[in-house]
């Protein structure tokens, strides 16, 4: 870790298209070190295993540059205490740093992952409600066990307008997704990260890197790979069994849908004819019955949670493919060296 | 009597009080002495009275009802009380054509008219009625409106002058309040107590004399039915009828003649409300009644003092001295005695007795064999009749006496060779005298003894199994047998085919569920232990495999009903099974095609047929088919309620999903118990041949994504054991396949077999089998070879190659045993291997995928479904043909992922590593 550049670009390749850039009011994301590290910490003390850990950003915003400057951790929640008070703890503890003179402003949350598994319906509500509040709140995604390989993964997401509009409308109904055009690639942006230290720190860090050894240098040349994908795979697979499922739902609603339309459609027509041999006849026509009365339409299956796991899927997919890619191109690496030898 | 209404006290004052209202008007006596004068008149002309007092007293018993629910406010029996009046009036017509309308029937009609008047004035009264009361109510009182209209005149008379019920009033009121019934009392004084009276003695004449004529006119009637042959029954409650009323003033009475009366009475009338439908028929039969009356008599609990009263009159009667006792008095005499038969009051047990007398008689007049086969036949008869509920089961020792007559009969008809009995021989066509004809008999020994089987079946059901009494009772098994089988040798002489075979169906049932030891012992070579068990061997004839096959071949050929043939079947091959003939019982079951139309039979056969079914299973367990084994037992064994498919015990859950009905139906269905198969060993076998399948299949399907089970039963066991918080050495026989089962899964064999076979397993199950050793051995070599295959699954992967001496040495089978499994595997492409001959060894090809392969294909089956699952929801968008993919693209797609599960990955390894 030690080796960390003092600016580490993060690519944009998660969520490749940032859909959002155009009048997002946020472009950059300049980073301390110190959160970097605070965050790192946190996980390390307070999170084991698939447990995930959050915790408040700090900073300002300058032009369309989001700084943050601290953070700090959330309690992990035990069952004794439910009466606990989020927003009274989270605004004392502001009030506190306040008096040490550290920014005050609330930019945005932290949040650590278990292999990439972060798309949920909790994190869409909880950065709604942050970005509806505070428009420049990003949340930062932490991934220990990237990390712990030897490449240090944080990435900063922001709910697209599109989204946050349909989140305002709670319309979450197949046509009202479809009418706002929305996929699963057009949920989140990716807003790129600059981590920025101070020049001591820069020069520490120049410093510790001489020093240290070869295989602290080269730790993310580990070739052992077939945990991480195989957990990688396990939670694929439970998503696209979910997927299946959803699908299915689906399938049997439009079905269903598709059926009563017929059913709606020969009644229409049965009166209709009825009505023409009623004139002929010069009886008054039937009365107006309220269709939607006789047939109601079948409960559509909400849809946001489909597209959630579509993105968790595609985020999956892109986790294994970089780690994929990487693997393969240590693995002809060690193959040549072998030959070299 | 105060006991009885001071229930209804407010409803008594109610009738008082109507009473009251009718006193003021009231001082005539005409009236009454008219009445007497009726009286009088009866009394000389006493024939047709009896059939006006019948009809009077019929009447006077319902007015009698209408009264009581008029107290009690019950409107819909008095309704209904008052059709049925109505009815009985109609019928007694020409009576009272000739005796004019009775004036007891006028004053109920009256009294009903005023007292439903008053009830429908009263407001609130009709409120707190029930619904169907007061629907009752609105319509008795324009029934009885319309029907009054006809008696205007009488009883506006009887209006005028109401001194019947006013004399009452003016009697009653120095007596307690209890006696404003009289008027009750006197219309039907049967239901008096015996205090009523006493109280009444001291009562004025006119009310004695009125009291005497409804007392006589009971008494009156019972004597004139009685007299026809019961003279002192009939006098005697006449008496007892006149000395309540006379002596009864002297204060002489004793109380127990006026008890009997009281009951007598009583009795008469439930009887008589009772019977109210039979008595049209009593008329036409009037010499029978008295019997009858009698036999009524002792039900209500008289038997002590006149308990067949008749009989034992009868009975020195039996034949008059000096009579000549010929063929025709006897048959006359036994048909006077089964007229009798199934009546209500007849004494079985005396009957039986007479029965046996009149055979001795004949025995002793030498009226020859037919009259006493004929005697003989309606003993055994009686016998079965002794009881009346079909579904109680004998006593025991009628049951043994019943095998006794039929014994006796059975000599008859063996030592005299012209007697014909046939069920179909007309009882006037009979022939029983002694003549140079051959004997024809009306009657049917098969059925007797049918009959005497089910009796015993009933009462093994009855017997507590543990006790000694069932031990006793099981012993008459064997005279039951000897019955059936001189029965049988008989009918092979005499019957129809259709006899012998419902005969032979006897003996096979009394023949399968057997094992014969000796003709196992035979089979075996072994030499009986002593020479005299040896004799007794060869004096006990042929092997019962024999005799099955013999009878049931004959059932096969002969039988024309179908349930017989399939009982035959079944029990023959139970029988082949029982004795490990595995082949031949499960050729018979296949020829026979049970297996599909089974479901139409009756459950009881249907219950043969499961217990066919599982001695099969257990057969084919014993001959180390497992698999034939599991099959077998599947459909018994999966449902769990293995007791009650077999007929071997009710489940208790079904208690509240039947009825007592049902439950009486299913306890007459159950298996007595020393035809039971043993439920442990059945689930035993069961478990350990689920075990033998399962546990290999398991490991050779360990990654499987959609694997199915083979047993789901064997699956449950596992996660009970799993479960367990604490696991402790095996105690029960499920829990010791559940460990021999892990020992399995690790391929530990020895560990499993001694789970499997041990002290406490087999003193449990195994040593149930016949033939314990070779069962075990087989079971010890199954162990093995499972083990070796298990092992093989399992950690294949670890090796790269293992040798057969190895795997020989390990599991103790030999090498070419080791060959020819590993082969077999081979062949079946259950194990990815190649033998090398030379150095004998097991060269693995490391083709099985790894666990991140494994995992890739899952996910490629589940992306394939999720893919479809995908297009349909797009056809349905689209309509049918306008598919994402068209057909034969789907088709390739899919054949694709099927080829690279088959193939792919092994090139695609072999090419890698």
């Amino acid at each position: 870790m030690a080796s960390r550049k003092e600016s580490v670009s993060v690519s944009t390749s998660g969520m490749a298209s940032t859909g959002g850039t155009l009048d997002s009011p946020v472009k950059q994301i300049q980073i301390e070190g110190l959160v970097v590290l605070k965050i790192i910490k946190h996980y390390q003390e307070e999170g084991q295993g698939s447990e995930v850990v959050q915790g408040v950003l700090l900073g300002l915003v300058v032009d369309d540059r989001l700084e943050i400057t601290n953070c700090f951790p959330f309690p992990q929640h035990t069952e004794d205490d439910a009466d606990f008070d989020e927003v009274q703890y989270q605004m004392e503890m502001m009030r506190s740093l306040r008096h040490v003179n550290i920014d005050h402003l609330h930019v945005g949350w932290y949040q650590s992952t278990y292999y990439g598994s972060f798309v949920s319906r909790a994190l869409l509500d909880s950065q709604f409600s942050y970005q509806h509040a505070i428009e420049e709140s990003v949340v930062l995604i932490y991934d220990p066990i990237k990390t712990a390989q030897g490449s240090l993964s944080l990435k900063a997401y922001r709910l697209t307008p599109k989204l946050m509009e349909i989140c305002k409308e709670k319309d979450f109904t197949p046509e009202g997704l479809k009418k706002a055009n929305i996929g699963f690639e057009h949920m989140f942006e990716e807003v790129p990260i600059v981590i920025k230290n101070s020049h001591l720190i820069n020069v520490l860090l120049w410093e510790l890197e001489d020093k240290s050894t070869v295989a602290d240098k080269h730790e993310l040349l580990n070739l052992s790979s077939s945990n991480h994908l195989e957990k990688s795979l396990q939670l694929l697979m439970d998503r696209v069994d979910d997927m299946s499922q959803d699908i299915v739902k689906y399938n049997t609603y439009s079905r269903n849908l598709s059926k009563q339309q017929q059913q709606k459609h020969q009644y229409l027509q049965r009166r209709q004819q009825e009505n023409a041999q009623r004139q002929s006849r010069g009886e008054p026509p039937l009365p107006e019955e309220d269709i939607n009365k006789m047939f109601k339409p079948p409960q559509p299956p909400p849809r946001m949670d489909t597209l959630l796991i579509a993105g968790q899927i595609n985020n999956y997919c892109q986790n294994v493919k970089e780690f994929t890619s990487q693997n393969l191109g240590k693995l002809f690496m060690a193959e040549a060296l072998q030959g070299h030898n | 009597m105060s006991r009885f209404f001071a229930t209804g006290s407010d409803s008594e004052s109610e009738e008082s009080s109507s009473a009251d209202e009718i006193t003021p008007k009231a001082p005539g006596t005409t009236f009454k002495q008219s009445l007497l004068l009726s009286d009088d008149e009866e009394d000389t002309k006493r024939v047709v009275r009896s059939a006006k007092d019948k009809r009077f007293e019929e009447l006077t018993n319902l007015i009698k009802t209408i009264r009581n629910a008029m107290k009690i406010r019950d409107m819909a029996k008095c309704l209904e009380e008052f059709e049925q009046l109505c009815r009985a009036f109609l019928k007694s017509k020409n009576i009272v054509d000739k005796e004019g309308v009775p004036p007891f029937y006028i004053r109920l009609l009256a009294d009903l008219e005023d007292y439903l008047n008053q009830l429908w004035e009263d407001k609130e009264g009709k409120k707190k009625m029930n619904k169907n009361n007061a629907k009752a109510l609105s319509t008795l009182r324009q029934k009885i409106r319309k029907y009054n209209r006809d008696y205007e005149t009488e009883i506006a008379a009887y209006k005028e002058n109401p001194q019947e019920s006013a004399d009452e009033e003016e009697e009653k009121e120095p007596e307690d309040s209890g006696a404003s019934s009289e008027s009750e009392a006197e219309d039907g004084d049967e239901g008096v107590s015996a205090k009523a009276f006493l109280k009444k003695k001291p009562e004025a004449a006119p009310e004695a004399s009125k009291f005497l004529k409804s007392a006589k006119g009971s008494g009156d009637e019972s004597t004139s039915s009685d007299e026809d042959d019961d003279e002192d029954w009939g006098s005697d409650t006449v008496d007892s009828g006149s000395e309540s009323s006379d002596e009864g003033e002297g204060k002489s009475a004793s109380l127990a003649v006026v008890f009997l009366k009281k009951t007598h009475d009583a009795d008469k009338s439930s009887e008589k409300k009772l019977g109210k439908k039979k008595k049209p028929k009593k008329k036409e039969r009037l010499e029978e009644e008295a019997e009858e009356e009698g036999g009524e008599e002792v039900e209500g609990g008289w038997e002590k003092v006149k308990g067949g009263v008749p009989l034992v009159k009868e009975k020195p009667k039996m034949f008059a001295k000096g009579t000549e006792i010929n063929t025709a008095v006897v048959v006359k005499k036994l048909n006077e005695i089964l007229q009798a038969r199934g009546k209500k009051g007849t004494d079985r047990a005396a009957q039986i007795e007479l029965l046996h007398a009149l055979a001795a008689i004949a025995a002793e007049n030498n009226l020859g064999q037919g009259i006493l086969v004929k005697i003989k036949f309606n003993i055994i008869a009686s016998l079965y009749d002794y009881n009346p509920n079909l579904a109680a089961f004998m006593k025991a020792d009628m049951w043994k006496k019943c095998l006794d007559c039929i014994d006796e009969l059975l000599d008859i008809l063996f030592e005299n060779n012209n007697i014909f009995i046939g069920e179909n021989i007309a009882e006037d066509s009979e022939n029983l005298g002694v003549s140079d004809q051959p004997f024809r008999v009306r009657g049917c020994v098969l059925t007797l003894v049918e009959r005497m089987d089910e009796e015993f079946t009933k009462i093994m059901q009855n017997t507590d199994p543990h006790s000694q009494e069932y031990v006793d009772n099981l012993k008459d098994e064997g005279r039951v047998c000897g019955i059936i089988d001189r029965l049988l040798t008989y009918l092979e002489n005499k019957g129809s085919t259709e006899e012998i075979c419902r005969v032979y169906l006897r003996r096979i049932m009394h023949t399968y569920y057997k094992f014969d030891y000796k003709a196992h012992r035979r089979s075996l070579g072994l030499q009986g232990e002593s020479k005299s068990e040896q004799d007794q061997e060869e004096s006990e004839g042929e092997d019962s495999a024999v005799i099955m096959d013999r009878l049931c071949k004959f059932i096969y050929a002969k039988d024309r009903t179908d349930r017989i043939r399939t009982c035959a079947i079944l029990c023959h091959i139970y029988h082949h099974a029982l004795h490990s003939r595995w082949y031949q019982a499960r050729d018979l079951m296949l020829m026979s095609h049970l297996q599909d139309n089974i479901q139409h039979a009756d459950p009881p056969v249907q219950i043969l047929y499961n217990r066919t079914m599982v001695q099969l299973g257990i057969c084919a367990f014993r001959q180390g088919m497992i698999k034939d084994a599991h099959n077998a037992l599947l459909d018994i064994q999966s449902s769990g309620r293995a007791k009650e498919l077999l007929g071997q015990g009710l489940l208790m859950r079904n208690m509240q999903e039947r009825n007592a009905e049902q439950e009486k139906i299913e306890k007459r269905r159950q298996v007595p118990f020393h035809m039971h198969i043993n439920l442990e060993l059945l689930e035993c076998v069961y478990l350990v041949s689920a075990m033998l399948l399962e546990i290999p299949y398991m490991a050779a399907h360990e990654f499987d994504a959609r694997r199915r089970m083979i047993s789901k039963q064997f699956h449950h066991q596992l996660r009970v054991g799993e479960r367990q918080p604490l696991l402790g050495p095996p105690e029960s026989m499920r829990e010791h396949v559940v460990a021999a089962s892990k020992a399995m899964k690790m391929g530990d064999w020895r560990t499993c077999h001694s789970f499997i076979i041990n002290e406490k397993m087999n003193s449990k199950v195994w040593d149930l089998f016949p033939e314990t050793q070779r069962v075990r051995e087989m079971l010890v070599r199954k162990i093995q070879e499972e083990s070796l295959r298990t092992y093989l699954f399992t950690y294949s992967s670890v090796y790269d190659s293992i040798s057969m001496e190895t795997l020989s040495e390990m599991f103790e089978l030999e090498i070419p045993t080791v060959h020819s499994i590993i082969s077999k595997m081979i062949i079946n492409e259950e194990l990815m291997a190649s033998l090398d001959q030379p150095t004998q060894t097991v060269v693995m090809h490391r083709t099985e995928p790894t666990s991140l392969q494994n995992m890739a294909l899952q996910l490629a089956e589940k992306l394939g479904s999720l893919v479809e699952n995908n297009e349909r929801v797009f056809d349905l968008k689209q309509g049918v043909y306008g598919g994402y993919f068209n057909r034969d693209q789907k088709g390739s797609y899919q054949q694709k992922q099927q080829g690279y599960q088959r193939g792919g990955y092994r090139n695609q390894n072999q090419g890698n590593y």
